[in-house]
């Protein structure tokens, strides 16, 4: 009868850890359970231990304090705390607090208990070593993540790249040799309908076939290994790799609820070590020529997915993205050079933008310009440099960074110019400034050396901050920019959703969510003379100085952080999925938790647009 | 609303009914005392309940299944929840199984009410009715208990529909259209929305609003029974 709960149950077939059940496992959950309602505010447990139940949050969202009411987690639906999933070392006390109207479903501690010693794929999910949500959940405090990009919090299921490749028993060899070598794999599973037979690597064929004459039309069960060893997908990558250390594996297949899920090999987690942003960049320095380059950079959407499972900050995955960028950037200018020749005038190459910034993700174009000592004349150094930009733009485009389209590049004649040619340009746009004109330059307002001459650069950027600094005219044509971009969110905190068309029903969160905090804390920035050119930066910066109230600055920094996130998980779940990466949201992706959370941030950028509209543009 | 003038003195009427009837399934259930109508609400047990049946007319109409769950103290308990299917003594309107999705060979194969009633009194034994717009399940079980065992059906009934129109009342809200029903009701109490018309997940869905709704309740002290259930 209990199946008849079947609303239940496909709540909790939809959710760690309950998702690792067997099929009649998890129809005897529901009727395990008690569900209560905690009003907004309301303590839970209300009375006795929270060690009396496993709490699993089906609706509202729940924070969890320490005995010290320190924060530790923010749960959202399908989030688990209370008995087994709160036990961390150093907090033996939890109390939750309903932050929103919650309903709750409760396991009580004995049957939580049972089911651990029935089924060990749940039970592996409460071990300290398996981590658990709690640990999950409290990395969103906000301390740089990047450090543990790790095997620990990784799991097989998630390293798994291609679906499993296989082949029936009674295959012959020939055949299965073919099938590898198309696929380009070095091991295949042998499969009896989804059921794990056996498995035949290269060596097997090196040594029982070839080596010994072998008949390659006798079927492939002939050679294989029976009853390989196996790992479940939810397992740790750490497990598995002391697993194939410890029994010489190369290649381990990997199974979902008794099912084939794909094949682990040790070169996989050699691939995890060759996307952190340390090897990607000491091997931009060994690269002769651009396609090696763009083999580097088309990791990158790898790296994004590592980093965004680690979760690292966005602020501090948009450093590592850009670090890959610079050092291609600053190779094809060593290229350019030892093809042309050393320059014959000083000079600086400027990212421009969301480089300069070091603010990239997965999907960015180029912007860039080259500064050169007033010592360059056109007649004599132009050719030169005009053939260096066009290496360095084209090097960069092959690298999946495609030329702008506003030709904000060095290979676009008017953004190659000698340093007093840069200041006419800012002193136009500063002294006369046009809203259209400065729509299109405003990327130049963050500008970065990337390589050469840093004086040039430093001398640009002196003379344009000291004509920004308290200029209300100016500014003020800055602000009317900066506010060009609104959040998406109506009268009633609803989200305002694009509406048909190839992104319908999905909000942007580049240009309404990023864009207009970007464009504020430029504005900021410049007031302020600020030397700051990353949005983080620019924020903490300009707090001190009095350009926006400490409160505002700290909040838009959280603002930036949550979307910016939320973006960077996106684009990871898009690049997991093989799609290519946008800045297209639909709130029915969100958690209940996450939509409340985006709807605050969005209204802080909302509150300090119109704080700086009243403060420039009355 | 006839009925519920019955239900002053209810417990009295239980032990007059008590005494007169003969055996049989409608008198085990009548030799359990109702809950004390001036207990914390808290110590009460209520049986979340729903019906679907073939029209609202329980003089004329039938009904094809029910589903129900107990709330005991303020948390709904899933152990004994139930879901039977009850074979109609006449083919399934189609306007019906438009809503219910119950089709005549399913209900065919299920059992006669004269099975299903019994059962359903031994659940509600000692507890307080619980249903949004509880009057058609009330009405519905009594007639039944009427035709089948020739006596009438009392107990205590709580209503999330009436409680919600109290809300309303004390707010001094005006009720539009679709206000009260039960996805709308629920949705204002931030709950989840389920799929609708499945007796099961129906009566599992009531049970949940009267969670919230008694959490929402503006006075500090827990209500007593009595303040919960319908009086007129």
């Amino acid at each position: 009868m209990e199946i008849e709960l079947i609303e239940i149950r496909d709540f909790l077939s939809a959710h760690h850890p309950f998702n690792q059940l067997p099929e009649p496992a998890i129809n005897q959950v529901p009727a395990l359970l008690q569900v209560r309602y905690f009003r907004r505010g309301s303590i839970i447990p209300d009375a006795g231990s929270i060690d009396d139940y496993l709490y699993l949050v089906r609706s509202g969202a729940v924070e969890i304090h320490g005995t010290q009411d320190e924060l530790l987690a923010r749960l959202g639906e399908g989030d688990l705390f209370g008995y087994r999933a709160s036990h961390m070392e150093g907090h033996a006390e939890f109390q939750g607090t309903a932050m929103e109207d919650s309903l709750v479903y409760l396991l009580p501690a004995a049957e939580v208990d049972r089911l651990c010693k029935e089924q060990p794929q749940f039970s592996y999910f409460f071990e300290p070593a398996g981590g658990g949500r709690l640990r999950d959940a409290i990395s969103n405090t906000g301390e740089d993540g990047s450090s543990h990009l790790g095997l620990m919090t990784t799991q097989i299921g998630d390293m798994i790249s291609r679906a499993p490749i296989s082949m029936p028993p009674d295959a012959s060899i020939r055949d299965t040799a073919t099938v590898m070598s198309d696929e380009r794999v070095s091991s295949i599973m042998i499969t009896e309908g989804e059921q794990l037979v056996g498995i035949v690597t290269d060596r097997d064929l090196r040594r029982r076939v070839v080596a010994k004459g072998l008949d390659t039309s006798l079927p492939i069960s002939h050679i294989m290994t029976t009853d390989p060893h196996t790992l479940e997908a939810n397992n740790y990558a750490f497990e598995a790799m002391l697993h194939m250390a410890r029994n010489n594996f190369h290649h381990l297949p990997i199974l979902r609820q008794g099912k084939v899920a794909g094949m682990l090999t040790a070169t996989d987690f050699a691939e995890r070590h060759t996307t952190s942003a340390v090897y990607l960049v000491s091997s931009v320095y060994k690269q002769h020529e651009v396609q090696g380059l763009a083999a580097i950079s088309g990791r990158i959407p790898q790296l994004l997915q590592n980093l965004a499972a680690a979760d690292a900050t966005a602020n501090s995955i948009g450093h590592v993205i850009t670090a890959v960028v610079d050092a291609i950037t600053v190779r094809l200018l060593q290229l350019a050079e030892e093809r042309f020749g050393p320059p014959p005038v000083p000079y600086a190459w400027v990212a421009a933008g969301s480089q300069a910034r070091s603010e990239q993700t997965a999907k960015s174009d180029q912007d860039n310009c080259l500064v050169m000592d007033d010592a360059y004349d056109s007649r004599a150094h132009g050719e030169y440099f005009k053939a260096l930009a066009g290496f360095v733009c084209d090097g960069l485009n092959a690298c999946g960074y495609i030329y702008c389209p506003g030709e904000m590049m060095a290979v676009t004649d008017k953004w190659r110019q000698p340093l007093a040619g840069w200041k006419r340009y800012f002193n136009h746009w500063i002294e006369q400034p046009e809203p259209k004109a400065l729509m299109l330059t405003c990327v130049f307002f963050d500008l970065r050396c990337i390589h050469g001459e840093k004086n040039l650069f430093r001398q640009l950027r002196e003379y344009l901050l000291a004509k920004t600094r308290g200029n209300q005219i100016f500014l003020a044509y800055m602000a009317g920019n900066a506010l060009s971009f609104k959040p998406p969110l109506g009268f009633f905190r609803n989200f305002v959703l694009i509406s048909g068309g190839e992104h319908d029903h999905t909000f942007d969160l580049k240009h309404n969510g990023i864009v207009p905090i970007v464009d504020l804390a430029r504005v900021y920035a410049l007031a302020a003379g600020s030397h700051a050119i990353n949005t983080q930066d620019r924020l903490k910066e300009v707090a001190s100085g009095g350009e926006v109230s400490h409160g505002g600055a700290h909040d838009l920094r959280d603002a930036l952080e949550f979307v910016s996130s939320l973006r960077i998980r996106h684009q990871a779940r898009q690049i997991k999925a093989g799609e290519a990466p946008n800045h297209y949201m639909s709130p029915d992706d969100l958690s209940h938790f996450e939509r409340s959370h985006l709807k605050d941030a969005f209204s802080v950028v909302r509150t300090m647009q119109s704080v700086l509209s009243q403060r420039y543009l009355r | 609303m006839s009925i519920w003038k019955y239900l002053f003195n209810l417990e009295e009427r239980r032990n007059w009914w008590t005494r007169k009837m003969p055996d049989g399934p409608l008198r085990d259930y009548y030799e359990t005392p109702f809950p004390d109508r001036d207990i914390d609400w808290r110590q009460a047990d209520y049986l979340a309940i729903d019906f679907e049946t073939t029209g609202l007319e329980a003089s004329q109409d039938q009904i094809l299944s029910v589903g129900y769950a107990t709330v005991r103290g303020d948390r709904l308990v899933l152990g004994d929840a139930t879901h039977i299917l009850i074979r109609p003594t006449v083919d399934i309107p189609e306007a019906s199984a438009v809503v219910h999705g119950i089709l005549d060979d399913e209900a065919a194969e299920a059992q006669p009410l004269e099975e299903v009633l019994p059962v359903i009194l031994r659940a509600l034994k000692g507890k307080a009715l619980l249903a949004h717009h509880a009057a058609i399940e009330y009405e519905f079980l009594n007639h039944a208990c009427r035709n089948l065992y020739g006596y009438p059906f009392l107990c205590p009934v709580v209503d999330t529909l009436a409680l919600e129109v109290r809300q309303f009342r004390m707010r001094d809200q005006a009720i539009r259209s679709g206000d009260l029903r039960l996805a709308k009701a629920r949705a204002r109490y931030g709950l989840p929305r389920y799929p609708a018309h499945n007796a099961l997940t129906d009566a599992l869905a009531a049970g949940e609003l009267f969670l919230a709704q008694v959490a929402y309740r503006s006075s500090r002290k827990p209500p007593r029974l009595k303040d919960l259930i319908v009086v007129s």
